[in-house]
């Protein structure tokens, strides 16, 4: 219990600091979590990427009119910032004849441009770190607060609570259509949804989850919180409503563990939640159902089995013509070992010899083998030195019942039943 | 070096800051000569996370080598951000994820990763590593006469390269089948293109810092290709673009203290983009709306 107490003595220690600031790192992650799924199925992750960029000089208008890096303004200027870059990069695509990725470069460098050079040049009157802009400052979240009741809450994390809830209530309203518009966006504006009026929604909404989390993570490191957990809840699970709780999950965790590494590490929190965000993308894409390690394991297995089949399947040959034993079986170290574990496995006799149970299955591998070859000699005509090669791969692979049906059907050939393959090897029956 | 020294003279300027400005001008150049082909590539983008993968490898070659030298931390950014490019390929390979989500990925993953190693370096009070942050958003102000002189060696390369194998570089970013299936080796091409834009993007850090440099090989090409249809003389007109915008940004930020280079240097690009957009000859917004319009041609008679 002293780990627990531990982490409730981190959270509450100095007046709750390192809890409030975890708590507005959830809170915007999971706001980001939820919007970046949507962009992430609708594939509009880069946009999603040049609006958070883009929408900068949006929150320094704001600020410079009154307003607070994450107030109401700010989200004004940076939802008209945002409707600006989709405007600008439609209009270039359209008249200037740009393809969607140079306009998108074009258009968020530029609006990034001028938000950074507007900050500067305003440096005196606006209270923004051009630093925060790049990668937040959720250390300092905690001591800028608001009263509500009886409790003291900081600003950052009441924004990005009313965010979330926002951006919850939108898409339990409108859950149906969004569903409809992420699986197909074509289908969904010829069946009569506003498809446009969605993706522009999409994209407000992301301009609010960036101001949101200016404050938190500021307006580059953003891009990772919008589409990493998306993208690795993409690898774990297949339905929407499933990958937007996983991202969101994704989002929770990276975010505290983020903020208490980087707080141990003393180093800045929202590049170290990015950076947990990318470690469970690692994760996933090893441990996923069809990730690389799933699909090591089944070619590895695969191959295993292919060696050991074809080190009974040379016994078999072996003991046919009553020769003796090769000294080493084929395939070098690998079918070395796969002797050795046949052998225990009581496949094969000490000796080499097979076992009752090892011929059993040593016989259905040649088997496959002669049937096919024979098949091959009879429909495709294959001269009798080609036959081998195939006949060698595919012996692995067929079951009984395919070997059923090719016996099947070559006895109603001319040419009648099968009792030997094209070279004169008898065929072992099915068992 | 003596007619350096007079030509510096002559402009009042110190013959370092003149290094410096001839430097950043080279820079524009060969960034813009080289975007030319992303551009026309349809990757523009690409630069972006090669841009953004930079950081880390600048942080990693200074933590490993705890030398603040320019050439051994723009060694470190090119390992880097070649190294993402090897991911991209990799998780498309391998991954379900989508081209898009994978850049995001990239981008994202690997800025916070830079920030959180530069932080804690300069948290630990390492010496020298407050001055990895003019990697974000750019800053000449620290380099030397060494600096300038490797970066003017590297862009003249870069550009050299280009103008040797303009034809192959051509055939492959317009029709990629067909180089293929004129037995070209298309993908070394394509590797040497995206190689070539990381080492630009590196190149351009310290005039434009890793979020912005992807402006430098993405806004001159596109400013180009409104006036002509033709690759060599975008080629030449996006050199031209990039140079300029280099040149004046970097006197931009001199002239106004405390303004990182970065983001005039892309402004001035913009605003050179802007220009382009509406005055070029025949696809500029003000030609579109001063040509008269065609009315519909009657249809051939006697056709196939």
């Amino acid at each position: 219990m002293s780990g627990l107490r531990g982490v409730i003595e981190f959270l509450t220690a100095s007046g709750g600091m390192h809890g409030w600031a975890m708590a507005t790192a959830a809170v915007v992650s999971a706001a980001a979590a939820v919007v970046g799924s949507l962009l992430v199925v609708r594939r509009m992750s880069l946009i999603g990427d040049a609006i958070s960029h883009a929408v900068l000089p949006g929150i320094v208008v704001g600020v410079l009119l009154g307003g607070r890096p994450g107030g109401p303004l700010a989200t004004l200027g940076a939802v008209a910032a945002a409707l600006l870059t989709v405007w600008l990069a439609e209009l270039l695509r359209g008249k200037a004849r740009l393809s969607e990725d140079a306009a998108a470069g074009v258009v968020f460098t530029t609006l990034f441009a001028a938000g950074v050079a507007l900050l500067s040049a305003a440096a005196s009157r606006v209270d923004v770190d051009p630093g925060c802009v790049l990668y937040g400052m959720l250390e300092l979240v905690p001591f800028d607060t608001v009263e509500l009741a009886w409790l003291e809450v900081p600003r950052a994390f009441l924004g990005g609570l009313l965010v979330l809830a926002g951006v919850l209530a939108v898409l339990w309203l409108s859950w149906r259509q969004q569903l409809a518009t992420a699986f197909d966006a074509d289908a969904a504006a010829v069946v009569g949804l506003p498809a446009k009026a969605m993706t522009t929604g999409l994209l407000c909404a992301t301009a609010v989850v960036t101001v949101a989390s200016f404050e938190a993570v500021g307006a580059v490191i953003v891009v990772a919180m919008l589409v990493v957990p998306a993208a690795t809840a993409e690898l774990l699970v297949a339905t929407l409503p499933r990958l937007i709780l996983v991202a969101v999950g994704l989002a929770v965790a990276s975010a505290c563990s983020g903020y208490a590494v980087a707080w141990q590490a003393e180093t800045n929190a929202a590049g170290m939640i990015a950076v947990m965000l990318g470690v469970g993308y690692a994760a996933a894409v090893l441990i996923a159902p069809d990730g690389m390690l799933a699909r090591g394991t089944a070619s590895l297995r695969l191959a295993w089995r292919v060696v050991c089949e074809d080190v009974l399947a040379e016994a078999w040959r072996a003991e046919e013509v009553g020769a003796a034993l090769p000294a080493s079986p084929r395939g070098g170290l690998a079918g070395m070992l796969a002797a050795w574990w046949l052998t225990r496995r009581g496949r094969l006799l000490p000796g080499g010899r097979l076992s009752e149970q090892g011929r059993g299955q040593a016989e259905m591998v040649v088997r496959s083998h002669r049937l096919w070859e024979t098949w091959l000699g009879r429909h495709v005509r294959l001269p009798l030195d080609h036959l081998h090669p195939p006949a060698e791969w595919i012996e692995h692979y067929l079951g009984a019942e395919m070997r059923q049906r090719l016996e099947a059907e070559m006895a109603h050939t001319p040419a009648g039943s099968v009792a030997a393959d094209p070279h004169g090897s008898t065929i072992p029956p099915e068992r | 070096m003596t007619m350096l020294t007079a030509v510096a003279d002559l402009l009042g300027l110190s013959s370092n800051t003149l290094l410096v400005a001839v430097a950043m001008a080279a820079v524009g150049m060969a960034a813009g000569v080289v975007g030319c082909f992303s551009v026309l590539r349809r990757r523009a983008l690409i630069g972006d996370a090669a841009a953004h993968a930079t950081l880390p490898g600048v942080a990693l070659a200074f933590v490993i080598t705890g030398s603040r030298g320019l050439p051994v931390l723009l060694i470190g950014a090119v390992v880097s951000a070649v190294a993402s490019m090897g991911l991209l390929v990799l998780l498309r390979r391998f991954t379900r994820t989508r081209d898009d989500a994978a850049t995001a990925i990239v981008i994202g993953v690997s800025f916070g990763m830079g920030v959180a190693l530069i932080s804690g370096l300069v948290a630990r009070g390492v010496p020298g590593s407050g001055g990895l942050e003019r990697f974000l958003l750019g800053s000449t102000a620290s380099l030397s006469a060494a600096d300038a002189r490797l970066l003017v060696i590297v862009s003249l390369l870069s550009t050299g390269l280009v103008a040797a194998f303009v034809k192959e570089a051509t055939v492959v970013s317009f029709d990629p089948g067909f180089a293929a299936a004129a037995g070209w080796p298309v993908w070394w091409i394509d590797f040497a293109l995206v190689a070539m834009t990381a080492v630009m993007v590196v190149a351009g850090l310290p005039a434009a810092g890793a979020v912005l440099v992807t402006a430098l090989v993405v806004i001159p090409p596109v400013a180009a290709r409104q006036w002509t249809d033709r690759v060599g003389v975008m080629l030449v007109l996006a050199g031209a673009f990039g140079l300029v915008s280099a040149v004046a940004g970097v006197a931009a930020s001199a002239v106004v203290p405390g303004l990182a280079t970065g983001p005039m240097v892309v402004l001035a690009a913009a605003a050179l983009f802007a220009v382009s957009l509406v005055c070029a000859p025949s696809r500029g917004l003000l030609a579109m709306a001063l040509r008269p319009r065609m009315p519909l041609a009657p249809p051939e008679r006697g056709g196939p």
